[in-house]
């Protein structure tokens, strides 16, 4: 007589076990992506953006046609700063060292930690902006109502292609939380 | 400890239905549990189905007419949740439940007591989800997909929200659980793997998929419960985390999630369209790899849908002929399909017709996805209602035409009753039309550049919305039909006779109708061909 006890229970219970350890694993896995891309990111350097660019020697500005170069920042609503670039505008040809001042004032009574993100309109012009020195490489401290000026120092590369004639510069400052 | 298993439980052989409340509440039959699936499931997309209606009643008119832009998010939100998890993935859960021991010689699913359970975490869920709507904040707004740093802004409808994925994410691992146990320990003696019903080869992938990829969903909405509540920046730029790795985390469960979605849908209709062309099914092994490989593929594609996130153009590549690649296997399923029905003496009964409307209309929305493979035509298209015709053409003439293919089809086995087979063709055609008029004019909206997820649109995309939303409510005016024919065919149908369907060959046509409450209690010896096709069974006792 065939019966289904020709596969024990036993046989199910391990299944179930080795079934249940992949779900285990696979949630596991979920976390184990984010090295993966961080350090897939770092290869290809798809994370660039908040470190400090190489710049070769001293570039000399070329003939080509002046740039104009827009600095913008804004403040999540909700977030204790005021943030102001001293100059709101400016022209430079490419290869030509440019630096702007921005003024951030922490207007709360508490000690806030804030992150810069730098971000580029066009968004093609991101990788022709090389910045040797920015306020957005490290996360920065402030006391309450204390007020700080930060050097922006950047080329605009020299193989910028030649439709892209302007460019701003928006950077958007974050606080850190859990950290103040 | 919960689980029992079915070899052991066989005290259940002796008694009859166990009576009232506690029949359901402590359900370990197969049959009943995949009842309660079925019927959560529609009611469900019942639940679902109104919420899209408001969606188009708001589309119907340029301008704010019924709802303020926040709560129409909360409804294009909830909408995508419930249809999902809610609907379409119980619903198949439910038909698996129902059919697998049936179609294999199983006595019960392998762990009845966590097939239980798998279905009583279901309402709490679903619970979680509805009451969201009332707390303050109101529902879960960020879309189905709940892309960070929206959702780790939004009120305590997210965290509900939250908490009802990680629910129904337990439910479908412990069901998926119990039915790849059952298919590789419980089938009869005679069947082997490269003979079984496609229906079971198909739900054996989804389980592996839904094992594979529900707990990645499930830890990518815990690093959005941590980077609300805990501190964590997984997803805050400032905190050194990143936004976009939401989105590749989500979408690596996500791909395989759409095959979840249709794969079951593949194996329905791989019995249905043999049947009724009175002819075996036309490349059956064809078919178990072409499953295989879209599950296969399914995890190699998923940047697919992040083509504007800013991806290097070596990876979008990558990932548009990966996608286009998986259009191959598809297409020898279409392509088996048509050839089953090739000089085959073809009747259309409401089954059929579904099958058929499921081929036509998901072979629409598998080519619309072709376009959306395109990364340089993805940039354009990404967000546009041409996305929402995309998936529709997928998900509803897909995966719910299928659904009802399949209750059509198997109605007379579960109820012992014929289901009106007038008023089902009738189901059919206006499920058709309306359908297409919904859905076909959103192709347009798409290419002319109407966003999705907004309440508010330009005034030149007027006519084709108001035309989608007369289309929506007639489709869902239509379904009522079918939930008037389930209740009234349960209650007054004819009775149906062993094999209603002369050329139906899989083992569920061998036992008696309707099912017996407890079947193939011992197993039958069987000769089987290939997708499950009986030539002969021994033995084989039912209660």
């Amino acid at each position: 007589m065939a019966t289904h006890q020709a596969t024990p229970a036993r046989d199910n219970r391990t299944l179930l076990l080795k079934l249940s350890l992949l779900a285990c694993v696979m949630f596991v896995f979920a976390w184990g992506l984010i090295p993966v891309y961080d350090a897939l990111c770092r290869v290809t350097g798809l994370g660039k953006l908040l470190q400090p660019d190489v710049v070769s020697a001293t570039p000399a500005a070329t003939l080509a046609a002046p740039i104009v170069l827009t600095f913008d920042a804004t403040v999540q609503p909700g977030l204790p700063w005021q943030v102001r670039p001293l100059v709101s505008t400016l022209k430079a040809r490419p290869g030509e060292f440019v630096r702007v001042d921005y003024e951030i004032t922490n207007a709360s009574n508490r000690r806030v930690i804030g992150q810069a993100i730098p971000r580029y309109l066009p968004a093609a012009a991101a990788e022709y902006v090389k910045k040797l020195d920015c306020f957005c490489f490290a996360q920065q401290v402030f006391e309450p109502g204390q007020t700080k000026r930060f050097p922006v120092v950047f080329v605009v590369d020299k193989s910028v292609p030649a439709g892209i004639d302007s460019i701003t510069l928006a950077y958007t400052i974050f606080d850190v939380p859990g950290r103040s | 400890m919960a689980i029992a298993d079915t070899t052991h439980a066989g005290h259940g052989d002796h008694h009859g239905k166990p009576h009232g409340l506690a029949r359901w509440l402590y359900a370990t039959n197969h049959k009943d549990i995949g009842s309660l699936y079925l019927w959560f499931a529609f009611s469900m997309f019942i639940f679902g189905g109104v919420l899209a209606l408001c969606i188009r009643a708001e589309l119907f008119r340029p301008g704010l007419q019924f709802w303020q832009p926040e709560l129409f998010n909360q409804f294009t939100t909830l909408h995508g949740l419930i249809m999902v998890f809610g609907a379409i993935m119980p619903a198949f859960t439910g038909l698996a439940n129902w059919l697998l021991p049936l179609m294999i010689g199983a006595p019960d699913m392998a762990f009845a007591r966590m097939n239980n359970w798998s279905f009583w975490l279901l309402p709490p869920a679903a619970l979680l989800l509805l009451i969201s709507f009332a707390v303050p904040g109101g529902a879960a707004a960020a879309g189905w997909t709940m892309y960070a740093p929206l959702s780790t802004q939004m009120g305590m409808g997210m965290d509900l929200t939250i908490f009802a994925i990680h629910i129904m994410g337990v439910s479908s691992i412990m069901g998926s659980i119990n039915i790849i146990v059952t298919i590789l320990n419980l089938r009869a003696p005679g069947m082997s793997m490269m003979q079984m019903p496609m229906f079971a080869w198909a739900t054996l992938i989804t389980a592996y998929l839904i094992i594979a990829v529900m707990p990645v969903l499930a830890g990518v909405v815990t690093m959005v419960l941590t980077d609300r509540h805990f501190g964590t920046h997984f997803f805050n730029a400032a905190g050194g985390g990143d936004p976009v790795l939401y989105q590749h985390i989500f979408w690596f469960f996500g791909h395989p999630e759409v095959y979840i979605m249709a794969l079951p849908a593949f194996g329905i209709v791989s019995h249905i369209i043999p049947t009724f062309s009175r002819k075996p099914l036309f490349g059956y092994t064809s078919m178990v790899y072409a499953t295989s490989s879209i599950a296969i593929l399914s995890f190699m594609v998923w940047a697919h849908h992040m083509f504007t996130t800013g991806m290097p153009a070596t990876a979008q590549l990558f990932f548009m002929y990966a996608t286009m690649l998986i259009a191959v296997p598809t297409g020898v399923k279409v392509f088996n399909w048509i050839g089953t029905m090739w000089q085959g003496s073809m009747s259309f009964e409401t089954p059929m017709l579904f099958a058929i409307g499921f081929i036509c209309l998901f072979t629409v929305g598998g080519l619309s996805g072709v376009t959306l493979s395109i990364a340089a035509v993805d940039i354009q298209l990404q967000d546009t209602y041409y996305v929402v015709a995309h998936f529709h053409y997928v998900l509803v003439a897909g995966a719910l035409f299928s659904l009802f293919a399949a209750v059509y089809y198997w109605f007379p086995k579960m109820t012992g009753r014929m289901y009106h087979e007038k008023l089902g063709k009738f189901h059919f055609w206006w499920s058709m039309i309306w359908f297409n008029v919904t859905f076909f004019p959103m192709h347009f909206l798409g290419l002319a550049g109407m966003p999705r997820r907004i309440p508010d649109y330009n005034l030149q995309f007027a006519d084709f919305n108001a035309m989608a939303s007369v289309g929506a409510f007639c489709f869902g005016l239509g379904q009522l039909i079918f939930l008037y024919n389930m209740i009234s065919s349960i209650r007054h149908g004819q009775p149906a006779p062993q094999k209603p369907w002369e050329t139906a060959d899989t083992l569920e046509w061998q036992i008696p109708t309707p099912a017996p409450y407890h079947s193939f209690v011992e197993a039958p010896t069987l000769e089987v061909g290939e997708n499950g096709a009986i030539k002969s069974m021994q033995g084989g006792k039912h209660h």
